[in-house]
């Protein structure tokens, strides 16, 4: 049980880290829609995070399955699956090509699942301050809180 | 001219109008300045809304103007005013732009207004009133001011003249009466409609020039003021007011600037020229004179049918409007009409936008002036940064000038200014290019420019391997290169290179000072490097007997070479390295399908399991992304690419295509490159990428006015920002397209400009900005868009986005895209009508685009998107859809449509006085056409097909074949003879390339019944017959029908 707030906190940085990926790629993909960037640069920047975000991802609802976070892995699972897939098709990489073709699209892409994991980032956080808090108080006097997750 | 009568009745709305105006118009007019401000305003709004809307009563009137006009016509230039005074009909034409000058003046001119007069008494009292309702009027700055004083002394006079024209009746009643109008003034309008014609007519031959201009001046005039008085009825009058609306502000911005009033009458006054003005009067009657809509029954005559046997025709009308704008050459737009708002714009069902050729050829004399603006630096636009172009306004006496993008107020550099005239033009109006055509080209300063201009560059990738030197193909390269050596662009800075490979990459050192080149192999392909610093590329008038004696050894060099493997991937590298410091262009010799080092290729090709699936699609895009990603280096380096690909089998097309494609290349393809055969043909064609003219580190952008964006951009090349198309190497036989969509929901302006720019770096070093503009009107009603429709434009556009689709879906989804799209069309347009008139079985469309079924059907039948996967070699498939992609309209339409020509009557006939003239008939694209007795050309500007009927005399035969004329004629080649015919058919197909340049067009001889060469060659292309599954013309068309009238 002392593990517990541990956990949640590899969650918690987890989940930041899954942020700032994307806010790094949604800045990108702006500034090269402003014309602060060009293609090349803005698409190799992109190009580089994109693999380290989909493992993270991976890694994040892996661990969620491991220590039997239930409901995480099934709300986490969807944006897994959807990155294997881009990734089996080779779809993962911006083409600097085409670049301004999927522009909107990609942006709008990485835009919901910024959204998505701010409300993770949420649930994560209640989690955490609520294993920390149970951690340090009594067993009987613990929160029991099971809702939903 | 007998236009009195319809005149006056039309005349009486005017002077509604001047008092109305007057008092709102008065700030514009004063900013302006007393001079010249008022008339144009007056005259340009008009024409394209006052047109839609205000039909009937003006239609009555327009006429009587036109004729009048003459003596107007010439007011715009200047001083005309006290002349039309003098006459009193043109007067109240006159009194417009006269009253302008100097209000006060007026009188004279009343008399012959007094049937305006009528009107305008009742108006002017309520004109307080009116004025403050309509918002439109007030944004109306044209009739404002001036006219407003004489109206007043025309209004006693006229009151008969109302009585005696029933036409004028609704009008007559004042304010009122104005709002009522519409359904009596159509019948009126069509009443007097013949008269108009007439007076049309009549109109041109009085006073050529610049009757035309003044003509649709006056009769534009004329709506918007209407449109004006209209106020109180809410339906008909909301597109006006919106339309109105957009007057306003341009008027404002431009009006200021005496210059504006004279843009106004020269090109916007042009604008809704007679003949859209008198179309959209028409609009439903137009169908019973059966000019804008054709009609077909159901068991159609196909000599009924629409074919462009003269050629591609451009919509005249338009640059007859806007003579200011750059020639169509350079840009056509799928439709002049711009629509006003997004609902609108989405009733178009077809493509909205532009087809830029920015370096095409000019006919002699018609080049693309130079202007040098030194001491100044180029003018543009503080803000947008458009370039100062002859739809500029002055004002301020000439210190300021206004954009006509974003109407921002810009200084005028000291050194630029000059003074305006009376009217307001400046007066060195004639040593200013840039101020009177449409097209310029302006020598950029350094500030232009990131690096020093580069030299004209060529780099040749060769394929060396076993095929290459069997098929002859190294041999004529080599040689053709060195016979253009001499006239390569650029002289003395013109740079050159090579490298040759085949399992391993050979480079040469060419420096001046050897006799030899040397030659270094380098074998490491997972690691390639350069083996020399520099003299790879070399300085081809130092190094020049180097380069001579290599190309010279070249073929001899690999004479016994029987290596078979293909390291494209590392050569190419290889190449990028080498070009990285200066760009250029980079020419693909490329025979295998690269099997070496990264970038190999699969025969993905011959994967039958593959073809008919969901799948197909996946092997006409490029298959491994190593070819993008170079793709995308080369275009930051400013490489060019030009794939000149010659296998026999699949070689990938399709991946090796997209060097050129993002680059800004071509694709050549050569399928079973022989060079007995196609010697001349690869000659000619390499001969002209080498030499013709070409524009360097290129970058071209496009813009437009408010309220309309460019969305997507279709061609070869890459964007290096959302608008900007990065081109390294531009040349006269590519051209881009480009859709584009409104911002706001309603367009306020009354004319939207667009404006190209393409900065370059010129053979002969200079950075120049080459640009064009075009103004083009809003229209507010579907049916002004569709008759301003250009059905090059419309189709360029069509098959670029249906080649582009053919890529992500099956064939039949992007053919089905095309016609859904046609359809769409159509029934949009038979709505319009369909509410007025009984259509019955009826097919009806636009006369500006009744070729476009045709043209669709075509497109169907093109080698890109035909039939199935059986229909075209994968690879002829891809290349052809490449070069479709890059393709100008005019050269495209003659693809899509070919030339068939019967020849034999020709060639028989005894003189040949009418050369010139008879060898140009073009007859429709079916079997039927062909006479077995004849002897038929078939030219797609591509090759040509020679047919011979099954029953052409045999001496014409063998006069043109010799002795082989019963042979086989896949082995016989046309070659001219000693006698008359065959020198005067070798006369005709000369003439026939020199008409075409482009590419070189290979004879192919055909025999009637001789399978399968003849399908394959001709009827597979005769696009109007029916070929397999597919349709004919008369099919096509029924089934179009069908599918309109289905849910319309």
């Amino acid at each position: 049980m002392d593990l517990e707030p541990f956990l949640w906190l590899i969650f918690f940085l987890m989940n930041m880290g899954l942020i700032a990926f994307n806010l790094f790629q949604i800045v990108s993909l702006s500034d090269l829609e402003a014309d602060y960037l060009n293609p090349y640069e803005s698409s190799s920047r992109i190009n580089s995070v994109v693999i380290p975000e989909y493992l993270l991802h991976g890694a994040f609802c892996i661990l969620f399955l491991l220590t039997g976070q239930w409901f995480f892995f099934v709300v986490t699972l969807p944006i897994a699956y959807l990155n294997f897939r881009k990734f089996m098709k080779r779809e993962h990489l911006i083409d600097v090509t085409e670049v301004f073709r999927v522009l909107s699209a990609e942006k709008k892409l990485r835009v919901v699942k910024l959204g998505f994991y701010f409300v993770l980032f949420i649930l994560v956080m209640i989690r955490l301050v609520f294993s920390v808090i149970n951690s340090t108080v009594d067993e009987s006097e613990a929160i029991h809180f099971l809702g939903l997750f | 001219m007998g236009t009195e009568n319809p005149n006056r009745t039309n005349f009486s709305p005017r002077p509604m109008t001047s008092p109305f105006s007057a008092p709102q118009n008065a700030s514009p007019f004063s900013s302006a300045g007393p001079v010249a401000g008022p008339e144009s305003s007056a005259f340009r709004p008009n024409n394209p809304i006052a047109s839609s809307q205000v039909p009937p009563s003006f239609s009555s009137g327009p006429p009587a103007f036109r004729s009048l006009q003459p003596g107007r016509s010439n007011d715009p230039a200047g001083p005309p005013p006290p002349s039309s005074y003098g006459q009193p009909q043109t007067g109240s034409f006159q009194r417009f732009s006269s009253p302008q000058f100097s209000p006060a003046q007026v009188p004279s001119p009343q008399t012959s207004f007094g049937e305006q007069t009528v009107v305008a008494p009742p108006v002017r009292p309520p004109a307080g009133p009116f004025s403050s309702p309509p918002v439109s009027f007030q944004l109306r700055p044209q009739p404002p001011i001036p006219v407003g004083s004489p109206p007043q002394s025309i209004n006693t006079v006229q009151p008969g003249m109302n009585a005696a024209s029933s036409i004028g009746s609704p009008f007559a009643a004042p304010g009122t009466n104005l709002q009522p109008s519409s359904p009596p003034m159509r019948a009126t309008y069509s009443a007097t409609q013949g008269t108009m014609q007439s007076a049309f007519t009549g109109y041109p031959s009085q006073q050529p020039n610049a009757v035309l201009q003044a003509p649709p001046v006056n009769s534009v005039a004329f709506p918007p003021q209407q449109g004006g008085y209209t106020p109180g009825p809410p339906a008909a009058s909301r597109p006006y007011l919106s339309q109105q609306g957009s007057y306003m502000q341009s008027p404002p911005v431009a009006a200021p600037g005496g210059i504006y009033s004279r843009d106004r009458m020269q090109h916007p006054s042009s604008l809704p020229p007679t003949g859209p003005a008198q179309g959209l009067v028409e609009d439903f009657s137009s169908l019973h004179l059966g000019s804008v809509p054709g009609s077909l029954d159901a068991g159609i005559d196909s000599k009924a049918l629409s074919r462009p046997l003269d050629g591609d025709l451009e919509p005249k009308s338009f640059a007859e409007m806007y003579p200011l704008n750059c020639s169509s050459r350079y840009l056509r737009l799928s439709t002049c009409g711009i629509p006003n708002s997004q609902s609108l714009a989405s009733k178009w069902h077809l493509p909205l936008g532009a087809v830029v050729c920015p370096l095409a050829e000019a006919p002699e004399g018609e080049e693309v002036p130079i202007v040098n603006f030194v001491t100044t630096g180029i003018i543009r636009c503080k803000r947008c940064r458009t370039y100062v172009n002859p739809y500029v306004t002055f004002t301020d006496h000439g210190r300021k000038w206004r954009c006509n993008i974003c109407s921002l107020l810009n200084d005028v550099p000291g050194e630029y200014y000059a003074q305006l005239d009376a009217s307001g033009r400046r007066i060195d109006l004639d040593q200013r290019p840039e101020l009177t055509k449409g097209s310029v080209e302006f020598i950029a300063p350094t500030e232009y420019m990131i690096r020093p201009p580069m030299p004209p560059l060529y780099f040749f990738l060769i394929d060396v391997s076993v095929c290459a030197v069997r098929s002859g193909m190294l041999e004529v390269v080599a040689q053709t290169i060195k016979s253009c050596l001499d006239s390569l662009p650029g002289f003395p800075r013109t740079q050159i290179g090579f490298i040759t490979y085949d399992s391993t990459v050979h480079f040469y050192n060419m420096k001046s000072s050897l006799t030899q080149p040397q030659m270094m192999v380098v074998s490491d392909l997972d690691d390639i490097f350069v083996p020399l610093p520099d003299d790879l590329l070399v300085n081809l008038s130092e190094s020049r007997t180097v380069v001579d004696a290599f190309l010279d050894s070249l073929p001899s060099m690999f004479q016994e070479n029987v290596n078979v493997e293909s390291a494209f991937g590392p050569a190419l590298k290889a190449a990028l390295m080498v070009m990285s410091q200066l760009g250029g262009k980079l020419l693909i010799f490329q025979n295998t399908l690269p099997s070496l080092g990264a970038g190999r290729l699969r025969l993905r090709g011959d994967d039958a399991r593959v073809y008919g699936t969901d799948k197909e699609h996946t092997l006409r895009v490029p298959e491994d992304p190593f070819y993008k990603q170079m793709a995308a280096d080369f275009s930051k380096f400013q490489i060019a690419v030009n794939v000149y690909a010659f296998s026999d089998k699949y070689t990938d097309i399709a991946t090796l295509g997209t060097l050129a494609k993002y680059t800004g290349g071509q694709v050549y393809y050569y399928p079973n490159f022989v060079s007995s055969v196609h010697k001349d043909k690869l000659r000619h064609e390499l001969a002209r990428d080498l030499t013709r003219e070409t524009a360097w580190e290129a970058v071209l952008r496009i813009r437009c006015g408010r309220g309309v964006r460019f969305t997507s951009y279709h061609g070869n090349f890459m964007l290096r920002s959302t608008d900007l198309m990065a081109l390294p190497a531009v040349d006269c036989d590519k051209a881009y397209a480009m859709q584009l969509c409104l911002e706001e929901t309603l367009l306020t302006t009354d004319t939207v400009y667009f404006q190209v720019a393409l900065l370059y770096t010129s053979s002969s070093a200079e950075r120049r900005i080459r640009v064009h503009t075009v103004a083009a009107p809003v229209v507010i009603d579907l049916g002004q868009m569709y008759r301003l429709a250009d059905t090059g434009a419309v189709v360029s556009l069509l098959s670029r986005l249906a080649i582009e689709k053919s890529l992500c879906y099956k064939l039949e989804e992007a053919r089905a895209s095309v016609q859904l799209r046609i359809v769409k069309a159509l029934r949009e347009y038979r709505n319009l009508y369909a509410v007025q008139h009984r259509l019955g079985g009826r097919m009806i469309y636009p006369e500006s685009l009744k070729l476009l079924p045709l043209y669709g059907l075509a497109l169907c039948r093109s080698t890109p998107l035909r039939g199935g996967y059986a229909d075209a070699q994968l690879d002829e498939r891809c290349a052809a859809g490449y070069t479709m992609m890059a393709l100008p309209a005019k050269k495209l339409l003659k693809l899509l449509y070919p030339n068939l020509i019967r020849l034999d009557e020709y060639l028989l006939k005894s003189s040949f006085a009418d050369e010139s003239e008879n060898i140009w008939e073009r007859l429709p694209l079916a079997a039927e056409s062909l006479d077995s007795r004849g002897l038929y050309i078939y030219d797609d500007g591509f090759r040509f097909v020679i047919w011979f009927g099954r029953m052409l005399s045999p001496d014409i035969a063998r006069s043109l074949l010799g002795e082989d004329f019963a042979t086989d004629y896949s082995k016989v080649f046309l070659t001219e003879r000693d006698n008359e015919m065959s020198r005067r058919l070798t006369r005709i197909i000369k003439k026939y390339r020199e008409s075409d340049p482009s590419y070189y067009q290979l004879c192919h001889l055909v025999r009637q019944g001789e399978q399968p060469r003849e399908g394959f060659f001709l009827l597979a292309n005769l696009v109007e017959d029916q070929v397999g599954g597919t349709n004919g013309y008369t099919d096509w068309i029924l089934q179009l029908q069908r599918q309109v009238q289905q849910n319309a």
